[in-house]
C-alpha cells in the first residue's frame, strides 16, 4: 500500500515534468517558431548534453545520500587528458578515449573511497575533488606542447563523428543520451544493485546489517559519477573539436538542479533517473529556448536557480501536512465566506 | 596548568600549527620568505578570504552551508563601485553594499527556515539568481574608474605594517568570537549547529537564529565586496566567482566542522589565511601558479579525513571507557 502510494506519487511528479516540457516547447515554439522544427529541436541537445548525461548518474550518489560537486571538473580534466594523451603521448584516439574515461573512474574512487571508507561529509571531500581535478587539468595542460588557451585541436574525423554525425537523422548526442539514460534506469531501478543504493540511502545502518557491503556501493556511485563525467568529457571535446582544461567548470549549479528537480531528495532513499533525464531535458530546452528568443547566455543562470527553488519549494510545501492544512482551511473560511 | 591544556585542545590550535609550520618549511628552503615584507603581503592579502570566511562560519557553525556568498561579494562589490564612479558619498556606497548582503542573506534565511529548503539547493540557487542579476545590473560591462581616493585606503597602512583593512578585520574577527563564545546569545549559533532538536527543546527560536546566521553572512560578503573593490579597484560581471569554495575550504582547514556546533571564527582567519599564502608560497618554492588549486584539493582532502580519523579513534577510546566502567560497576552488583 505504502509502496504504491510512492510510486503514484512519483509518476506524479514525472508526469509533472513532462507536462513542462510540453508547455515549454509550445510557449518558445509560439514565440519563436524555429524552435519547433525536429532538426533544431534535437540538435539542441549539443548545447546541454553533458548536464543531461552527469545528471544521470549524479542521481545515483545522490541517493546514497551523498554530494558531488566535482563533476564538473572531471569533465574538464578529461578533455584535457584525452587531448594529450593523443597529440602528445600518441595513442591511438580511441586508446584515449578508453584512457579518458578510466581516469573519470580514478577521479571518482578517490572521492568516493574517502566519502564511504572514512565518513567525511561528501560535500567537503567532493569540494577538495573539484579543486583537485580543476587544478590537476592545468597541470596536464604543462606537460602539453600547445598553450592552455588554444587547446588541443585536429581530431581525426572518425573521432569528431561522434558528436557531430547522426543515424538515421537522429543526432549521435540523442542516441548516446538515450542509451546511458536506459542503462542507468536498468541499473538503478532493476538490479539488486541499484536496490543496495536505495537501501544505502534510506538507512545505512540497516543496510550495513544485513550484509550489504555499503562502504562499496557508496564508492561505486562516485565512479560512476566520474565515468559519466568523463563521458560527457569526451563528447564535448569531440563536438568542439577540441580539448580544454576549463571545459564543464561551471555545470554544477545545472547538475544539481536537474537532479533535484527531477525528484531525487538531496537526503537520500528517494529519486530516479527517469526523472533526472526529463528534468535535465526541461533544463536544457529552458536554457535553449531563453538563448533562441534572444536572451543573453549571461542572464541564464536566473531562470535555472529561480526554478531550483520553486521546485524544491513548493514539494517541500505541498508535503508538508500542517501547512496544507492550513491552506485547506483557508480556503474552507473563504468558500463559507 | 589547566588553561594551557585546553589551549591545545582547541581544534584552532592544530590550523595554527600547521600554519606555522608551512612557513617554516618553506622558509628553510628559501629564506627570503620569512622576509618581514613577504609576511605582511600574505597577511594583508588574504583580506577577503578572511571576511568571507568569518561570515561563512557563522552558518557552518550553525549546521547549514551557504554556497551564494561568492556571487553576494560579486553583487556588492558591482553596487558600491558603481555608486562611487557616480560620486556618491562613501557611507552610501558601502551602506547600499551592506543592504544587498543582507538582502541576499535574508532570502536565504527565510528560503531554509520557512520554506524549508536544504541550505545547498537554497543557496545553490540563489547563488545562479544573484551572479545573473550581476549582469543585470551592470549590463555585463566592468564597473571601472573607481575613485583613485577610495582605492588608496586599501594600501594605506599602520606604520608601515598591516594596513587598516586587515586590521580592522582582526578587531571584528575578536568581537565577533566573544559575540559568539561568551554571551548567551551567541553561543545559540553553536547549539543550533550541535543539535537542532535539542536547541529547539531548551527554548531557543532555531529559525530566527538560522536567519540571523545567514544575514550576518551576507553582510560580511558585502563587506569584502567593499573591501574587493577597494583592492582590485574594478569590478568584473564574474568577480568572486568560485570564491564561495575557497571559504569554505578556509573553514574546513581552520577546524570548523561541517555537521556543525564545532569551530570557531579564529579558526577560519587561521585557514583563510593558509588558504591564501598557498600561491604565496609555490611561487616561493619556484613552482607554477597553476598547481594552486591541485595543492588546495590534496591539502582539504589530507586534513579533513586525517581529522576524521582522529576524532573517531578519540570517541572511540571515550566510548571503550564508558563501557568498561559500566560493565565492571555492574558485575560488582551481580556478585553482590
Amino acid at each position: 500500500m505504502n509502496k504504491e502510494l510512492f510510486k503514484n506519487k512519483c509518476l506524479r511528479w514525472e508526469s509533472f515534468l513532462v507536462l513542462t516540457l510540453i508547455l515549454e516547447i509550445i510557449i518558445f515554439g509560439l514565440l519563436n517558431p524555429k524552435f519547433l522544427q525536429a532538426k533544431v529541436l534535437l540538435g539542441s541537445i549539443n548545447d546541454f548534453i553533458c548536464i543531461c548525461i552527469i545528471s544521470l548518474f549524479v542521481t545515483f550518489v545522490l541517493i546514497t545520500g551523498g554530494m558531488d560537486i566535482q563533476a564538473g571538473s572531471i569533465v574538464g580534466l578529461t578533455s584535457i587528458s584525452l587531448g594529450v594523451l593523443w597529440q602528445d603521448a600518441g595513442l591511438n584516439i580511441w586508446m584515449a578515449v578508453i584512457m579518458a574515461i578510466f581516469i573519470g573512474a580514478i577521479c571518482g574512487a578517490v572521492s568516493g573511497f574517502f566519502v564511504a571508507f572514512t565518513r567525511v561529509q561528501a560535500m567537503v571531500v567532493t569540494l577538495g575533488g573539484q579543486f583537485l581535478y580543476s587544478g590537476l587539468a592545468l597541470v596536464v595542460v604543462n606537460l602539453s606542447s600547445s598553450s592552455a588557451f588554444e587547446g588541443i585541436s585536429g581530431y581525426p574525423k572518425s573521432f569528431i563523428a561522434l558528436a557531430t554525425g547522426n543515424i538515421l537523422g537522429i543526432p549521435n548526442q540523442v542516441i548516446i543520451f538515450i542509451i546511458l539514460a536506459v542503462a542507468g534506469y536498468m541499473l538503478l531501478h532493476k538490479t539488486k544493485y541499484g536496490r543496495y543504493i536505495f537501501l544505502c540511502g534510506i538507512n545505512r545502518e540497516a543496510a550495513e546489517y544485513s550484509g550489504i557491503r555499503t562502504k562499496w556501493v557508496i564508492m561505486s556511485t562516485y565512479i560512476l559519477s566520474g565515468m559519466s563525467a568523463s563521458v560527457a568529457g569526451i563528447v564535448l571535446t569531440s563536438y568542439l573539436g577540441s580539448a580544454r582544461a576549463d571545459l564543464g567548470k561551471e555545470l554544477t549549479l545545472p547538475i544539481i538542479t536537474a537532479v533535484v528537480l527531477g525528484g531525487t531528495s538531496n537526503l537520500g532513499g528517494k529519486g530516479g533517473v527517469i526523472g533526472t533525464a526529463l528534468a535535465a531535458i526541461v533544463i536544457g530546452f529552458m536554457r535553449f529556448g531563453l538563448v533562441m528568443i534572444g536572451l543573453s547566455t549571461q542572464y541564464l543562470d536566473i531562470p535555472i536557480g529561480l526554478l531550483l527553488i520553486i521546485a524544491v519549494a513548493g514539494r517541500t510545501i505541498t508535503s508538508n501536512t500542517k501547512l496544507m492544512k492550513m491552506i485547506h482551511e483557508i480556503f474552507h473560511k473563504i468558500k463559507r465566506a | 596548568m589547566k588553561a594551557l591544556k585546553n589551549i591545545f585542545k582547541a581544534r584552532e590550535i592544530s590550523s595554527l600549527i600547521f600554519l606555522i609550520a608551512i612557513f617554516l618549511i618553506v622558509g628553510s628552503i628559501n629564506p627570503s620568505f620569512l622576509r618581514f615584507k613577504n609576511l605582511l603581503l600574505i597577511f594583508n592579502g588574504s583580506i577577503v578570504y578572511v571576511l568571507l570566511a568569518i561570515g561563512i562560519a557563522f552558518v557552518i557553525i550553525s549546521g547549514e552551508i551557504d554556497v551564494s556568498i561568492g556571487a553576494t561579494l560579486g553583487l556588492a562589490a558591482a553596487v558600491s563601485a558603481t555608486l562611487l564612479r557616480d560620486g556618491s558619498s562613501w557611507a552610501a556606497a558601502v551602506i547600499s553594499a551592506l543592504i544587498v548582503g543582507a538582502a541576499v542573506g535574508l532570502i536565504n534565511g527565510i528560503g531554509v527556515t520557512v520554506l524549508k529548503i536544504p541550505s545547498i539547493i537554497m543557496t545553490l540557487g540563489v547563488n545562479g539568481v544573484v551572479r545573473g542579476a550581476i549582469y543585470v545590473y551592470t549590463n555585463g560591462k566592468w564597473v571601472e574608474n573607481v575613485p583613485y581616493t577610495f582605492k588608496a585606503i586599501s594600501q594605506a597602512t599602520i606604520m608601515n605594517t598591516l594596513t587598516y583593512f586587515f586590521f580592522g578585520a582582526l578587531i571584528l574577527m575578536g568581537i565577533v568570537h566573544i559575540l559568539l563564545t561568551k554571551t548567551n546569545r551567541g553561543r545559540y549559533f553553536a547549539a543550533v549547529g550541535d543539535n537542532v532538536s535539542g536547541a529547539h527543546l531548551i527554548g531557543i527560536p532555531v529559525d530566527k537564529t538560522k536567519i540571523i546566521t545567514f544575514v550576518a553572512c551576507g553582510i560580511f560578503a558585502a563587506i569584502a565586496g567593499v573591501v574587493y573593490v577597494s583592492r582590485v579597484g574594478f569590478v568584473t560581471p564574474t568577480a568572486g566567482n568560485g570564491y564561495e569554495m575557497k571559504a569554505i575550504a578556509a573553514c574546513v582547514l581552520g577546524g570548523i566542522s561541517l555537521t556543525g556546533g564545532v569551530g570557531t571564527v579564529v579558526g577560519a582567519t587561521i585557514g583563510a589565511t593558509i588558504m591564501s599564502s598557498i600561491s604565496r608560497v609555490l611561487v616561493f618554492l619556484k613552482f607554477s601558479s597553476d598547481y594552486d588549486n591541485t595543492i588546495t584539493g590534496i591539502l582539504l582532502i589530507i586534513i579533513v579525513v586525517a581529522d576524521a580519523l582522529i576524532q573517531r579513534r578519540v570517541a572511540e577510546k571515550a566510548r571503550r571507557k564508558r563501557l568498561l566502567a559500566r560493565t565492571s560497576g555492574e558485575g560488582g552488583k551481580n556478585n553482590e
